[in-house]
């Protein structure tokens, strides 16, 4: 364990030829960003400058993608605690460019390892639409208001990758079923602040 | 008029109740045995006078009219006023069944809900984000769908919020 630790720390320093520090930075969005499966198209694509071959290239954007997220998975947010993960004879500058870098960023990869976690298909959009029936073949006259409700929903963004699929659901309420629902979020929301104010 | 005003009872009974099928042909051949008619000619006057109340729902009859349809269809006074009379009591329950007969698409049919902690994933360790999942139960034609789907925090209020909306415009309708 700890010699692939260190194999993959020197990997990183394949940065050292990096031609700018914004260059290293968008390496390390990229490389967090990116599933597992597609570290190796990223590694073609984004290494041309940096490394000496292609195999180079994919220990290094392999041993990035695993540092990012070892970072955020542990929830670290402190300096000393980033640059505690690096070796003792790691070169000083690129490792607090690499933490310098990781700090900017560990805010917004938190809320995208949260947004595409596995979830049941999610709530995009509502509308609604509330009708009056006049008629129908059972009844000629009657005046009874109808609520009509569209949910848009977004499948699992995990399944989908970059295009996730939206569908619509147009539903028909009653007055009835409205008010029971009610009732139900009603006790949601009463559970919801009994939690909050423990 | 004992028998008449015993058949009319039994008639809306089942007209109140359209689901209780068997009660009614049992109540039928119980007065047809007790007033010594056979059930065959009893059935066929029975299916006639029940296109009376059904049309008069459809086109949304006064009592007045149904008795007048009656009398014009050759019922004594006596009868057709007992029956219209019956009719004006029964018709506010007559008129909710068939409009609980009338069209819905995809009706929502029942909701299930489940709250709680996301603890940790396969990214984060520790998340401590609260989740709401909801089932709906959706009418599809005649078979029954299941949607799952699940809201964050902000979009439960904002959910909940809009159906308090959606009451207070159905309520200003009714």
């Amino acid at each position: 364990m700890a010699a692939a630790r260190e194999a993959e720390f020197a990997a990183l320093q394949s940065l050292l030829k990096a031609p700018s520090r914004d260059a290293v930075r968008q390496l390390c969005q990229e490389c967090f960003s990116s599933p597992a499966a597609g570290l190796g198209p990223l590694a073609q694509r984004a290494c041309p400058g940096l490394a000496a071959g292609p195999e180079e290239a994919e220990q290094l954007v392999s041993a990035l993608h695993n540092l990012t997220r070892h970072v955020v998975y542990h929830g670290l947010t402190r300096a000393e605690d980033i640059l505690a993960l690096f070796p003792e004879n790691f070169h000083q500058n690129l490792k607090n460019l690499l933490t310098k870098i990781i700090l900017e960023n560990i805010s917004a990869w938190r809320n995208e390892a949260q947004a595409s976690q596995i979830s049941l298909p999610r709530l995009v959009d509502m509308d609604w639409r509330v009708d009056i029936k006049t008629s129908s073949d059972s009844i000629s006259r009657m005046a009874v208001p109808t609520c009509l409700l569209q949910l848009k929903i977004q499948e699992d963004a995990a399944l989908c990758g970059n295009s996730p699929v939206v569908s619509s659901l147009t539903m028909e309420l009653s007055k009835e079923t409205l008010d029971t629902m009610l009732e139900g979020l009603g006790r949601i929301r009463d559970q919801l602040s009994a939690v909050a104010n423990k | 008029s004992q028998q008449f005003s015993a058949l009319t009872e039994v008639l809306f009974r089942f007209l109140t109740e359209p689901k209780e099928v068997e009660r009614f042909m049992t109540q039928l051949s119980d007065f047809a045995t007790m007033n010594k008619i056979s059930l065959g000619p009893l059935k066929n006057i029975v299916k006639s006078i029940l296109l009376v109340p059904n049309g008069a729902l459809k086109r949304n009859l006064s009592s007045e009219q149904v008795r007048a349809d009656f009398i014009a269809l050759g019922l004594s006074e006596e009868k057709a006023s007992y029956f219209a009379e019956q009719w004006k009591v029964n018709s506010p329950t007559l008129t909710r069944l068939a409009v609980g007969q009338t069209l819905m698409i995809n009706q929502l049919v029942d909701m299930e809900w489940k709250f709680g902690v996301t603890a940790g994933s396969s990214e984060l360790e520790k998340v401590g984000s609260i989740f709401l999942q909801l089932k709906l139960v959706i009418k599809k034609g005649s078979q029954m769908e299941n949607v799952y789907i699940e809201l964050t925090l902000p979009q439960f209020y904002s959910f909940l919020h809009e159906m308090e909306r959606v009451k207070t415009s159905l309520e200003s309708f009714s």
